[in-house]
C-alpha cells in the first residue's frame, strides 16, 4: 500500500515536471535584437555611385494605418463586398491591393507584433496574448516602424481604437483614445470611438503617423459569423471613412504626402471566429491608397472587384506576407527597416523610384538586415561578403541555411531579382522556426512523461482477471495516443469522444442487461443516458471541418423572441440548483436546532417541513442573485438572446453594475459553503461512533460548485447542466463498478468539454466570462475564471464521479440500512424481498467501497487510473509534437494541441482530479 | 419499472442456446462459403454508384442484397422451429400416440419451410429492424434533421446483412432475442455476422473526422 502511494505520487509529480521541460523546449524564448535600427553603410558606395549613408527619396512623409479587425479579404474585394469606394480607388489605379498572409496564431496582439516589428511572432505571445499585462510582451524595446516613425524629427503618432496597441506601445502616442473589445456584443460604440476623433485629426497637422483600429466587425463576426445581416452595413460605414480620409488626403495640403493603409490584422472563419488557420482566418485584406500610386499603376491591368484566385477561397491579387508591411512601410517613408524585420519589400512598389540604383539601394538595406538575423541563426555558416566573381551557384544544398548563405553570395554580384530571392527564401526559412527547438529538452520532456506512465502502470488496480471495462478503458487510452499524430483528429477530437461515449454507454446497457433484463429497455436508465449524450453533442458544433454548421445553439429556438424558451430552461436550471441547496440549508437549520435543545438528530427530520420553506427562503436570494447576473451579463454579451423578454427589466438588470452582483455571487456561496459545512460538521461529530454519515457536505459542495459552473457558463449553455444533471441522476441508478465509474468519468469529461463548445483550437477559448467579479485586471483571478469557464463541464463531471464513486447524491443516496433477517417470506412480499435483498447488495457494496484501506482506497484506484491516463495523453501529445515538428501544420494543430495539453495536465488533473475530487472524497466520509 | 430476472431466480430456467449448425447438405457447406464472396461483390460493384449517388446507390443495391440474403437462408440455414441445425438430417422422433404426420411434397415443403419464413424475416427485418437500427443509428450520432434517406437506408442494409439470417433462425422468440442484445447467445455463424455488422457499421465511423 504504501509502496503504491509513494509510485503514485511520484507519477503524479513527474507529469508537471514533464509538461514544463518540454515546454521550455518546444517554446523556446526567441532573442531579439534591441535598439533601433539606423542607416548605416552599404559598401557598394564607389561601384554604385551613392553618396555614404544615402537614402532614396521617400515618396510619403505621413501614414495613415486603418486597421479593420478581422476584416477577410473577400470584404473588401469581392462582388458582394460593401466597399464600393475602396474598389473603385482601385479601378482607377489609386489604390494597390493585396492579401496579406497572417500566420497562425491568427489573433490581434500576435498579429499587431507582425505587422509592426515585421517578425514572425513566437507562438509565446499567444499566452501572453492571455496574459496581458505583462510587460515582456511591450514592444516598447523593441525596434518597429512606429518607433522609427517616432523617432524621426517632429515624430509624433497618434492612436485610437483597440487598446492593445495601447498595451504594446506604452508611452507612445501624443493623443490616444483606447477601447477595449469587451462586450462582444457592442457593435457601434467600439467603433464610434474611434470615428469622432477623425476629422478633427485630419485638420491637425502635428502628427505623422496615425494609427485607427476598429474592433466592430470583429465582433460582429463573432457573435453571428460572415454571413450577419450586420456585415454589410459595417462594411458600408468603413468604407465612409475611407472616403473621408481619402478625400482629406486629396483636398488638405499638409496631407499630400500621405500614405493611407487599409488592412485587417486577421480574418475569419465560416463561424465567425479566428486564431487558427483556416483560409479565411489567415486572409486579410491589405490596401495601400494615395493619389500618387498613379505613378506605380499607369499601366498596369485594374480590375475590381474580382474573384479569388483559382483554387483558392480568399486569394485576392497578388499574396504578400503580413511581415512584409514593415520594410514596404519603412521604404515608402523614409525610415530604417526595423532590426528585427523577416519582411520582403512589396516590389510593386518600386515604381516609385526612376533610378535603378536607388531600387538596389533599397532593396539591399532590407536584405543586409534580414542577412543579420539569419546570420545570428546560423552562426557557423559563411555569409561573408564575396566580392570575387565566381561561377554562377547552384543554390540546392542539403541544409537550409548553407542555401541560405549560397544565395546571400548571388546577392552580392547580382541584381534586384537575386536580392529579392534570396529575402524570400530566408523568410520562408526563418518562419518555419523548425531550427529553434531544444531537441535534447523535448526528448527529456517526452521521457518523463513516459517515465510517469510507467510509474502509474504500477499502481493500477488489479488487472486480473481481465474485465470488459477495464480492456474498454485501455482501448480508449491506446486509440487516443495514436490519434494524436493525425491534424485531422486532433482538430475534431470531440467526435472521437462521442463516438467512444455511444459505445460506452451502450455497452453499459449491454452489460446491466446480461444480469437481469428491463421490459421497457427504451426506458433502460443506460439508454437513457446515451439519448441525452445525443442531445449533448449537438448543443455546440465545435471542431475545424464543420465550424459553424447547424447545432442547438444557434437554432432559432434560441433566438429572437423564441429566447423565451432559453430563458425557462436557465431559470429552471437554476430553481433546481436551488432547491437542492435548500435541502442542505434546512438540513443544517435542523443540526443547528439540534444543538440548541431541540432533540432532531439525524433521519427524516432532513425534510421537516418548516425547515424546508426557511432554507428555501434563505437560499433563494442566492439563486435569484445568480440568476439575475446571468441575464444582465446576458443583455450586455448577447442581447440577440433576450429578445422574448420584457425590455423595462432588461435595462433594470443591466444598470445593476455586473461586477458587484457577481461578487454578491461568489460571496453568497462562500458563505453558505462555510455555513453548510460547518452544520455538517457538528452533525459528523454528533453521530455515535459506528453511524456513518450519508456523505451530505460532499453533495452541498457539488450543488454550490454547480452554482459557480452556472455563473462561468454562457446563458446558451447553461441547459446543458440540466441534461448533466439528468445523466448523473440515471448513472447513479446503473450501480457501477470503481472501474466502470472511472471510465464513465473520463468520457464525460472530455464529452461535456467539447459539447461546451470548445476545441483543440485557440480560437474556441472563451474570455466573455472569465472578468466575472473583477474590475481591474489580475492575472490570477482571471486565469482562474478563464479556467473554470472554459473546464465547467470536466470539473462538473469529475465532482459527479466521485459523489457516484461514493454512492452519494444519485436515485439511490439515501440510506435505507434494510435488516434482511427481518424479511418476511411469503409468497407476495418475494418479489418486494428480492429486490430489497439486491438494494441491500449494493448498499453493501458501496459501503465497502468507503471503509476499505482506511477509505481512500477506491479513491487512489480512481486516480491512478486518471494518472495513467494523464500520463497517456500528455506523452503522446509530446511524441507526436516531436516526431511531427517539421510538419506543415505543427504551429497550427500540433502546438494549440500541447498547449491544451498542459492545461489539462496542470490545471485539471492537479488542481481537479486530484485536488477537488479529493475534497469531496474526503468530506463524503463525513 | 419492472424488471424480470434471467438466469437464477426465475421460475422457469431457459435451457442455454446452442449455437446454430449449417443445413447439413452439400448445396449449403458450398453457397455458405459463396454468399460472403458474393454480397462483397455486389458492394464493390456498386461502390463508384454508392459513392456518386448514395440514396439512388443505396437503394438500387437494396434488392440484389436483399435477393442474395434471402437465397443463403432458405440455402443454408435451418428455419425457426426446425430444432437446432444438427436435427434436421435425423430422422423425427414421435412420442408415443402421436399422429403421424402428412409428409408434404418436396417442392411444397420447401415453399413452406423456407421460402415463406425467409420472406417472413426479410419482411420483419424492414418493418422492425431496419425502423429501430435507423434509431441507433441516430442515437450514435447520425444526423436527425437531415440526410433521413442516407440514414434509413444505411439502417435497411444494416438490418438485411444482419437481421434476416437471425430472424430466420430464431423467429420472434422475446427471450432469445434479449438474448442476443444482451450478447449471451453462442457466437455461431449467424450471431457473429450480426455482431460484425454492427460493430463495423461502429468502426466505420473512424474516418469521418478526416478530410482526404
Amino acid at each position: 500500500m504504501a509502496v503504491r502511494t509513494f509510485l503514485l505520487t511520484l507519477a503524479n509529480l513527474l507529469i508537471p515536471i514533464a509538461i514544463l521541460v518540454f515546454a521550455t523546449g518546444f517554446f523556446p524564448y526567441k532573442p531579439f535584437m534591441p535598439g533601433l535600427a539606423e542607416y548605416d553603410d552599404l559598401g557598394w558606395e564607389h561601384q554604385m555611385g551613392w553618396n555614404n549613408k544615402s537614402v532614396a527619396d521617400a515618396p510619403f512623409d505621413r501614414l495613415v494605418f486603418m486597421v479593420v479587425d478581422a476584416l477577410r479579404s473577400d470584404f473588401v474585394y469581392s462582388q458582394g463586398s460593401g466597399m464600393p469606394f475602396v474598389q473603385s480607388l482601385i479601378r482607377e489605379g489609386y489604390a494597390l491591393p493585396f492579401t496579406a498572409h497572417a500566420t497562425s496564431p491568427t489573433i490581434t496582439m500576435p498579429r499587431v507584433k507582425a505587422i509592426t516589428t515585421g517578425s514572425i511572432p513566437s507562438f509565446l505571445d499567444v499566452i501572453l496574448n492571455f496574459a496581458e499585462s505583462d510587460t515582456t510582451s511591450t514592444l516598447a524595446t523593441q525596434d518597429t516602424w512606429l518607433a522609427q516613425l517616432k523617432a524621426k524629427e517632429n515624430g509624433r503618432l497618434v492612436m485610437y481604437g483597440d487598446d492593445t496597441w495601447l498595451k504594446l506601445f506604452p508611452d507612445f502616442f501624443e493623443r490616444n483614445d483606447g477601447t477595449s473589445s469587451f462586450f462582444v456584443s457592442d457593435f457601434t460604440e467600439v467603433d464610434n470611438n474611434v470615428t469622432r476623433h477623425v476629422p478633427e485629426e485630419l485638420l491637425n497637422d502635428d502628427w505623422n503617423a496615425m494609427i485607427m483600429h476598429y474592433l466592430g466587425l470583429d465582433h460582429i463576426g463573432h457573435k453571428a459569423g460572415p454571413n450577419s445581416p450586420n456585415m454589410l452595413p459595417k462594411q458600408k460605414e468603413m468604407d465612409d471613412i475611407v472616403r473621408d480620409i481619402y478625400s482629406a488626403i486629396e483636398n488638405e495640403d499638409h496631407l499630400q504626402n500621405t500614405l493611407f493603409v487599409l488592412c485587417g490584422d486577421h480574418g475569419m472563419n465560416e463561424g465567425g471566429n479566428h486564431g487558427g488557420s483556416a483560409p479565411g482566418e489567415t486572409s486579410p485584406a491589405l490596401v495601400f491608397m494615395s493619389p500618387k500610386l498613379s505613378k506605380v499603376t499607369g499601366s498596369w491591368e485594374k480590375k475590381s472587384p474580382v474573384s479569388p484566385k483559382e483554387g483558392t477561397e480568399f486569394e485576392y491579387y497578388r499574396l504578400v506576407e503580413q511581415s512584409d508591411v514593415a520594410p514596404t512601410l519603412a521604404g515608402l517613408l523614409g525610415v530604417p527597416v526595423p532590426k528585427n524585420n523577416l519582411g520582403v519589400f512589396i516590389k510593386e512598389f518600386l515604381g516609385f523610384w526612376d533610378d535603378e540604383r536607388d531600387r538596389i539601394q533599397l532593396l539591399l538595406r532590407n536584405a543586409r538586415q534580414i542577412k543579420r538575423i539569419v546570420e545570428a541563426t546560423f552562426p557557423s555558416l559563411d555569409f561573408g561578403d564575396v566580392t570575387t566573381r565566381e561561377e554562377e551557384k547552384d543554390c540546392v544544398s542539403p541544409s537550409t541555411g548553407q542555401d541560405l548563405a549560397c544565395k546571400w553570395q548571388a546577392v552580392l554580384h547580382s541584381d534586384l531579382f537575386k536580392i529579392l530571392q534570396f529575402m524570400q527564401a530566408a523568410q520562408e526559412t526563418m518562419s518555419s522556426t523548425a531550427s529553434n527547438y531544444d531537441v535534447p529538452r523535448l526528448i527529456i520532456g517526452a521521457s518523463l512523461a513516459l517515465s510517469s506512465v510507467v510509474l502509474s502502470f504500477f499502481t493500477l488496480p488489479a488487472l486480473r482477471p481481465v474485465s470488459p471495462h477495464g480492456l474498454y478503458y485501455m482501448l480508449i487510452l491506446a486509440l487516443y495516443s495514436i490519434l494524436m499524430f493525425a491534424s485531422s483528429y486532433v482538430e475534431e477530437e470531440h467526435n472521437f469522444w462521442y463516438w467512444a461515449t455511444s459505445a460506452w454507454l451502450f455497452y453499459l446497457f449491454v452489460s446491466a442487461s446480461r444480469k437481469e433484463w428491463t421490459s421497457n429497455f427504451i426506458l433502460h436508465p443506460a439508454i437513457m443516458v446515451l439519448v441525452l449524450h445525443r442531445i449533448i453533442r449537438r448543443w455546440n458544433q465545435t471542431g475545424q471541418k464543420f465550424a459553424g454548421a447547424d447545432d442547438i445553439v444557434h437554432s432559432p429556438l434560441f433566438r429572437g423572441s423564441y429566447s423565451i424558451v432559453l430563458w425557462a430552461l436557465v431559470g429552471s436550471t437554476y430553481i433546481d440548483v436551488t432547491n437542492r441547496l435548500s435541502r442542505h440549508v434546512a438540513r443544517s437549520i435542523a443540526a443547528f436546532e439540534g444543538l440548541s435543545g431541540v432533540s432532531l438528530g439525524d433521519g427524516p427530520y432532513d425534510d421537516f417541513d418548516p425547515n424546508r420553506f426557511m432554507a428555501f427562503i434563505a437560499v433563494l436570494p442566492l439563486g435569484a442573485t445568480a440568476f439575475v447576473f446571468k441575464l444582465g451579463f446576458t443583455t450586455l454579451d448577447a442581447p440577440e438572446l433576450t429578445g422574448g423578454i420584457n425590455r423595462d427589466l432588461l435595462n433594470w438588470v443591466a444598470g445593476l453594475g455586473l461586477v458587484g452582483v457577481a461578487r454578491m455571487v461568489f460571496g453568497g456561496i462562500g458563505l453558505s459553503a462555510f455555513w453548510i459545512a460547518v452544520a455538517e460538521w457538528k452533525r459528523a461529530k454528533g453521530r455515535r461512533k459506528n453511524v456513518d454519515g450519508n456523505g451530505d457536505l460532499a453533495v452541498a459542495l457539488f450543488d454550490l460548485l454547480t452554482l459557480i459552473l452556472l455563473t462561468q457558463t454562457k446563458a446558451q449553455n447553461i441547459p446543458l447542466y440540466l441534461l448533466f444533471r439528468l445523466q448523473f441522476f440515471f448513472l447513479s441508478m446503473l450501480n457501477l463498478d470503481p472501474v466502470s465509474l472511472t471510465t464513465t468519468t473520463l468520457l464525460l469529461t472530455q464529452t461535456s468539454f467539447f459539447a461546451l463548445g470548445n476545441s483543440n483550437a485557440i480560437s474556441s477559448i472563451d474570455l466573455s466570462t472569465s472578468y466575472n467579479g473583477i474590475s481591474g485586471y489580475n492575472v490570477t483571478l482571471v486565469g482562474i475564471l478563464l479556467f473554470v469557464s472554459n473546464w465547467a463541464g470536466p470539473i462538473y463531471f469529475t465532482a459527479a464521479g466521485i459523489l457516484l464513486l461514493g454512492g452519494h447524491g444519485g436515485a439511490q443516496s439515501t440510506r435505507r440500512h434494510i435488516a434482511t433477517s427481518e424479511l418476511d417470506d411469503r409468497d407476495w412480499v418475494r418479489e418486494e424481498r428480492a429486490h430489497l435483498e439486491r438494494m441491500a447488495r449494493q448498499e453493501r457494496v458501496v459501503e465497502e467501497r468507503k471503509t476499505k484501506g482506511g477509505g481512500w482506497k477506491v479513491w487512489s484506484e480512481h486516480v491512478s487510473l486518471m494518472t495513467l491516463w494523464t500520463g497517456i495523453s500528455t506523452a503522446s501529445v509530446m511524441l507526436a509534437c516531436i516526431v511531427l515538428r517539421q510538419h506543415l501544420f505543427i504551429w497550427t494543430v500540433f502546438s494549440p494541441k500541447f498547449l491544451f495539453a498542459m492545461a489539462w495536465g496542470l490545471g485539471f488533473h492537479f488542481v481537479v482530479t486530484i485536488g477537488l475530487s479529493g475534497l469531496i472524497w474526503g468530506v463524503g466520509r463525513w | 419499472m419492472s424488471t424480470t430476472v434471467i438466469g437464477g431466480a426465475p421460475a422457469k430456467p431457459r435451457a442455454p442456446a446452442t449455437p446454430i449448425d449449417l443445413l447439413n447438405n452439400d448445396t449449403a457447406k458450398l453457397y455458405t462459403h459463396m454468399h460472403p464472396i458474393l454480397v462483397l461483390s455486389l458492394y464493390a460493384y456498386q461502390f463508384p454508384s454508392i459513392v456518386a449517388d448514395p440514396v439512388t446507390g443505396l437503394t438500387k443495391t437494396l434488392i440484389p442484397l436483399s435477393i442474395l440474403q434471402v437465397v443463403y437462408v432458405a440455402l443454408c440455414l435451418p428455419p425457426t422451429g426446425s430444432g437446432s441445425g444438427s436435427a434436421s438430417g435425423q430422422p423425427e422422433k414421435r412420442k408415443p400416440g402421436e399422429k403421424k404426420k402428412v409428409v408434404p411434397g418436396k417442392v411444397e415443403s420447401g415453399i413452406n419451410g423456407k421460402i415463406i419464413p425467409a420472406f417472413l424475416s426479410l419482411l420483419l427485418s424492414t418493418v422492425v429492424a431496419a425502423p429501430l437500427l435507423t434509431t441507433t443509428l441516430v442515437l450514435f450520432g447520425a444526423p436527425i434533421t437531415t440526410h433521413h434517406a442516407h440514414t434509413l437506408l444505411c439502417g435497411a442494409h444494416i438490418a438485411f446483412l444482419s437481421i434476416i439470417p437471425l430472424v430466420y433462425v430464431h423467429g420472434v422468440d422475446g427471450a432469445t432475442w434479449r438474448e442476443a442484445v444482451a450478447l449471451l447467445l453462442p457466437l455461431d455463424e449467424v450471431y457473429g455476422g450480426m455482431l460484425g455488422a454492427v460493430s463495423g457499421a461502429w468502426l466505420g465511423a473512424i474516418p469521418i473526422p478526416l478530410d482526404w
